[in-house]
């Protein structure tokens, strides 16, 4: 089982190489990014680094939080039991784990833990704090169902953890690698009364020094970590810009190291400086237009379909994302992932063919339709993308941008025609769909169902085999392409902008920034 | 003159009740849930009705604003439901940003306004008067967000003086701190140096008018003493008021301002409340901004009141 | 009236302002037709080209004309001021009026309350009612309407006051003559010279105000051709293409230039003695 993840990690590294290969003769103007990692000479100790992303975290608790900043910061302060293997897509690899086992029938995982990790404040982690951070992510219900299928939790000793699982749960690894499902210390979290939204209890490379929300989260290094030797850098500060030309120039004024993500037009901005490298990687946000199955004419799938097929993908990559995302003619998948449906349904703009789909629905003259969006600036673009493209089929959009707040509260309660918005999908085929497809799940704002669908989906949860596994997701993919509860749009690029002398940090399609621990600056 | 500054407090404080009125209701106006902009996509019948009797939401409005305004005059606005702090201890926190960009606007303002302000009001119907007026009408008419941007564009982008955003408190360095919170400045403190302009000018034509100044002038007393003494002392005095009007704008324009330069003063602030559906923040915010209106004001009319020895106290 | 008009136009300044809110005024209109591409027609091939002879101040990021959008964006920015100055000089009159008029409690409670609302700086309460209404052009000139309200109400209460107790209305009063009456014939025409000027200096916020709501986000629809969201959007491209961000400012500008010159203006001309104050 191990060989064979290493494996198709291997190979799915291989295939995304080809595909960043593919993709720089595209956009001459971005670095390529066959070696993200570049190592210079021998690592040096000591240092300061400050890294910049778009917005601040919410609070600090690893099993409550839901956003991503909170994810960078807690990713840095703890450790998982499992970690994504650097410059990698899918690869994942022991963290506090030194060695585990898989049973047989996929249900019982026997985690060894590496002996002599301290927490921050000098305890020692112990297979029961593995437990009671578990049984806590339970209990915080955000992550819950990721656990739903554990039966018990067992620690025979210090380091040996036994989770038994009441079925096999294929992506489990995965989401024991999550940056959030961190191990954390309860007398800790007794302390802080429950809650770690300002607190550290954590093991991990760096510690908590101070977090001025808006302002600064300034880590400091952690002496006692159970990495010989790691990590290298003695303080990393992060901030909080929202301001992309204030980024932008923030870096070039050697004001700060690295911006963790860039946007497709300062990534265009960038290569060309001088000092700074832009790393580009396929990234796992991709973004689509969600169509509202349950009233008006988007209950018809053909008028789904005419949406799908009146869309020139191609020509909103190039005015919204300079040409830098993959546009997706399939399924959401990208093609480079594993699970990739290889469907291309939709290949361009075709007027003819989405009018004769209105007529055959009894929308020849088209129709009023709304289509909401939050305050993401791409998403806010590509909307006024699609309303101009939908025009010529009769299609009038009218566009209501919302606060983000308020606009993801409207689709939770599928309270929208049409929405333009994006969806992390984390590594597992499982991830990128069962959430979104499956029938009444929570995330599943389109209110789509088929029975079939629900039927691939399932079995692809439980199904150990990855060739099997991706018959099954093949096939869902085309299901749902064909039945368009979502018009795909296209898959993200993720890329990072750091300045030279800054060593070791890994480019992550993920996002993650967990590769800190291994960063060194030689200036 | 102590019955005017009395009467002057009592009148403020029917305005201060209103504000909270105001601030209370039109928070509640506004659609979308605290609860579920918490929970957002967790949202689950249980936790939010446990939030709701956290924040006390499950009682009726008017209790609420009992309540609330029970707790304002005990100094505590409330928790804020994103972050879990106490709203009176993120607005402090936030204040000094807030009040040193509006201190280096005035600053600066005045800077602008009072010597080019009298310098035309002395030259005046020639070139100078008039381009010194055109200063003034075309500083009112900049927006200030645009005037921020090409800053940045300019001081920043290509002559990488300045940086372009963020904050460094005093306590990391003056000098930083006065690099981030120049360019700000001045983008917000244009306009008001436009119309503090355009105020002193007119108040020093009056002046210069007034008998006694062409008295002083026939008995030939040094001009720019003349000017410095007797002139711009007096002229100066509506120019107090007029600041006082300005500081509306100020805190108004700071909101725009502190977003362009990621400041994190209390327009940023709330913003932020807005966007986030933060009744008690929102409220708490928009309670202090427009009290801080009222109680400068207040000051100025007081002050006015000092150095003006004309005025009637009726 | 022709007095007026006489020392209007003497002031330089202020008819050069008046000349182009007349033109800005035709280019609204007209806009439809004078434009030479359609404001909302993409292309993605000519994304943010330069000015050139096409594209006289080139095209933003979806390769859309700009001189086009700004031309109808004179639409929009006239529109917004229209009724958003007409809705508070509306309200603001009568409740200034009757205040005035009236006195007492009446006078007392609406003051009161004019107060208050002046008490919120602009910005932060045209967004809170951009908040509560939700974002669109209605509610965008509606809650500048509302914010500038007091200011109208204040001087036609301040100018009712002037002439409350004149002999005149006192002498109309003792006829029977109801207040309606009075108010309309007696008392609106007396506030009228005051409240020209603030019309054309509200002009001028309202402009502001529009381009400040949307470049926070919070104006209008997004593919609105509005000077403000022009400027928003070019925010973020004005380092690899500044015309973007140049021409929507200079509109702005020059519009906004125009009304508060033209204000001014006004002002020296209806009564010399007014003073120069805001």
């Amino acid at each position: 089982m191990k060989k064979l993840l290493g494996f198709l990690g291997l190979l799915l590294v291989l295939v995304i190489v080809g595909c960043s290969n593919d993709k720089s003769t595209g956009s001459k103007n971005v670095a390529e990014a066959e070696n993200p990692t570049k190592v210079s000479g021998e690592p040096v100790n000591g240092g300061e680094l400050s890294i910049v992303d778009l917005n601040d975290a919410q609070g600090l608790d690893p099993h409550n939080e839901t956003n991503a900043q909170s994810m960078h910061y807690i990713e840095n302060m703890y450790n998982t039991l499992f970690k994504y293997t650097e410059g990698t897509y899918g690869e994942i690899e022991g963290d506090l784990v030194e060695d585990y086992k898989i049973s047989e029938d996929g249900k019982v995982y026997t985690l060894t833990l590496h002996d002599g990790v301290k927490f921050h404040n000098g305890d020692k982690l112990t297979s029961e704090d593995v437990k009671y951070s578990i049984e806590r992510i339970r209990e915080m219900l955000v992550r819950a169902p990721q656990f739903e299928a554990v039966e018990s939790i067992e620690t025979p000793d210090e380091l040996t953890v036994t989770v038994k699982l009441d079925k096999p749960v294929a992506p489990f690894l995965t989401f024991l690698a999550y940056p959030m499902n961190a191990i954390v210390n309860k007398a800790i979290v007794e302390e802080n009364g429950g809650s770690l939204d300002t607190a550290d209890a954590g093991s991990g490379p760096f510690q908590l020094v101070h977090w001025k929300k808006d302002q600064e989260m300034v880590l400091q290094k952690f002496e006692d970590y159970f990495k010989p030797g790691l990590p290298y850098l003695d303080k990393v500060t992060w901030k909080a810009i929202p301001d992309e030309t204030s980024r932008t120039t923030a870096i070039r004024n050697n004001e700060i190291d690295i911006i963790l993500q860039l946007s497709p037009k300062d990534t265009q901005l960038l290569s060309k400086a001088d000092g700074i490298t832009v790393e580009p990687v396929t990234g796992t946000y991709w973004e689509y237009i969600g169509l509202n199955v349950t009233a008006g004419p988007l209950k018809e799938k053909g008028v789904r379909q005419a949406i799908a097929m009146g869309i020139d993908r191609e020509a909103m990559n190039a005015t919204v994302k300079f040409g830098q995302a993959t546009a997706l003619t399939g399924g959401p998948i990208p093609p480079g992932h594993w699970a990739y449906g290889e469907l291309d349904t939709y290949p361009k703009q075709d007027l003819k063919k989405a009018k004769a789909l209105l007529k055959e629905a009894g929308y020849e003259d088209g129709f009023d339709i709304t289509l909401k969006v939050g305050q993401n600036k791409a998403q806010v673009d590509a909307a006024q993308v699609v309303k101009q493209q939908l025009l010529p089929l009769g299609i009038n959009v009218e566009i209501l941008q919302q606060e983000d707040s308020i606009f993801f509260d409207a689709l939770g309660k599928k309270d929208f025609e049409m929405s333009i918005v994006g969806w992390v999908g984390f590594v597992d085929p499982d991830e990128f769909l069962y959430n979104i497809f499956h029938t009444d799940e929570v995330w599943n704002q389109q209110a789509y169902s088929n029975t079939e669908v629900d039927q691939l989906l399932e079995k692809g949860r439980v199904t150990g085999d990855q060739n099997e596994r991706l018959e099954i997701y093949k096939e869902a993919q085309s299901i749902i392409v064909d039945d368009a509860p979502m018009v795909f749009l296209y898959a993200n690029q993720q890329a990072s902008a750091v300045r030279d002398g800054v060593n070791g940090f890994d480019v992550n399609p993920t996002v993650t920034t967990k590769s800190l621990e291994n960063t060194w600056i030689d200036r | 003159m102590f019955a005017y500054i009395f009467r002057r407090l009592l009148i403020a404080i029917p305005v201060l009740f209103g504000i909270s009125i105001i601030a209370f209701f039109m928070v509640r106006l506004v659609p979308g849930d605290t609860v579920t902009a918490m929970l957002g996509t967790n949202y689950n019948e249980a936790q939010a009705e446990l939030l709701r009797q956290k924040y006390g939401l499950d009682k009726s409005v008017v209790i609420q604003y009992g309540l609330w305004i029970l707790s304002v005059f005990k100094g505590d606005l409330g928790i804020s439901s994103f972050t879990n702090e106490p709203v009176m201890e993120i607005i402090v926190g936030r204040l000094p940003v807030t009040l040193e960009l509006t201190i280096i606007s005035i600053v600066f303002a005045l800077i602008i306004a009072i010597p080019l302000g009298t310098v035309a009001a002395l030259k005046r119907n020639t070139p100078v008067d008039y381009s010194a007026s055109f200063f003034g009408m075309f500083g009112i008419s900049l927006p200030n967000f645009w005037l921020g941007t090409l800053l940045i564009l300019l001081f920043s982008l290509h002559l990488s003086w300045l940086p372009s955003s963020g904050f460094v408190p005093i306590s990391d360095g003056l000098w930083m701190n006065i690099q981030t919170m120049l360019m700000p400045g001045i983008a917000l403190g244009t306009a008001v140096g436009a119309v503090t302009l355009r105020m002193t000018r007119s108040s020093m034509l009056e002046v210069l008018g007034e008998e006694y100044m062409k008295m002083a002038k026939a008995k030939g007393v040094n001009n720019f003493r003349l000017i410095w003494k007797h002139g711009l002392r007096n002229a100066l005095v509506p120019v107090v008021t007029v600041l006082g009007i300005q500081a509306g704008y100020l805190l108004g324009g700071s909101i725009i301002i502190e977003q362009i330069f990621s400041l994190p003063g209390i327009g940023q602030l709330a913003l932020q409340a807005i966007s986030n559906r933060d009744y008690s923040l929102l409220q708490g915010s928009i309670l202090f901004i427009a009290s801080a209106f009222v109680l400068i004001n207040l000051a100025v009319d007081i002050i006015y009141a000092i150095i003006n020895p004309k005025i009637r106290y009726s | 009236m022709k007095e007026t008009w006489k020392r209007f136009r003497q002031n330089r300044f202020a008819f050069v302002g008046f000349l182009f809110i007349f033109l800005v005024l035709v280019v609204a209109l007209f806009a439809k037709w004078i434009v030479p591409y359609d404001p909302f027609a993409m292309d993605s091939t000519s994304s943010l080209a330069s000015p050139n002879a096409q594209h006289w101040f080139g095209t933003d990021q979806f390769g859309r004309d700009i001189f086009s959008r700004i031309l109808y964006g004179a639409q929009i920015s006239l529109k917004v001021g229209i009724i958003a100055v007409g809705f508070s000089l509306f309200f603001g009159t009568i409740i200034g009026i009757v205040a005035g008029y009236f006195g007492g409690k009446i006078d007392q409670v609406l003051s009161r309350i004019t107060d208050v609302l002046f008490a919120f700086p602009d910005i932060l309460l045209a967004l809170v009612i951009m908040a509560i209404l939700g974002p669109s052009l209605t509610n965008l000139m509606i809650a500048i309407g509302i914010v500038y309200t007091p200011i109208f109400a204040r001087i036609a209460r301040g100018a009712v006051l002037n002439i409350r107790d004149s002999l005149y209305i006192e002498a109309a009063k003792s006829m029977g003559v109801s207040s309606f009456h009075i108010m309309r014939r007696h008392v609106l025409p007396n506030s009228i010279a005051p409240l020209i000027v603030q019309v054309t200096l509200s002009f001028a916020f309202a402009i502001l105000a529009e381009a400040a709501l949307s470049f926070l986000g919070l104006g209008v629809s997004p593919d609105t051709p509005s000077w403000g969201i022009m400027l928003s959007e070019a925010k973020d491209w004005m380092e690899i293409s500044w015309w973007t961000a140049i021409f929507p400012g200079i509109a702005i500008t020059l519009a906004v230039l125009s009304f508060n010159i033209m204000g001014d203006g006004l002002r020296d001309a209806l009564d010399p003695r007014l003073k120069n104050e805001r």
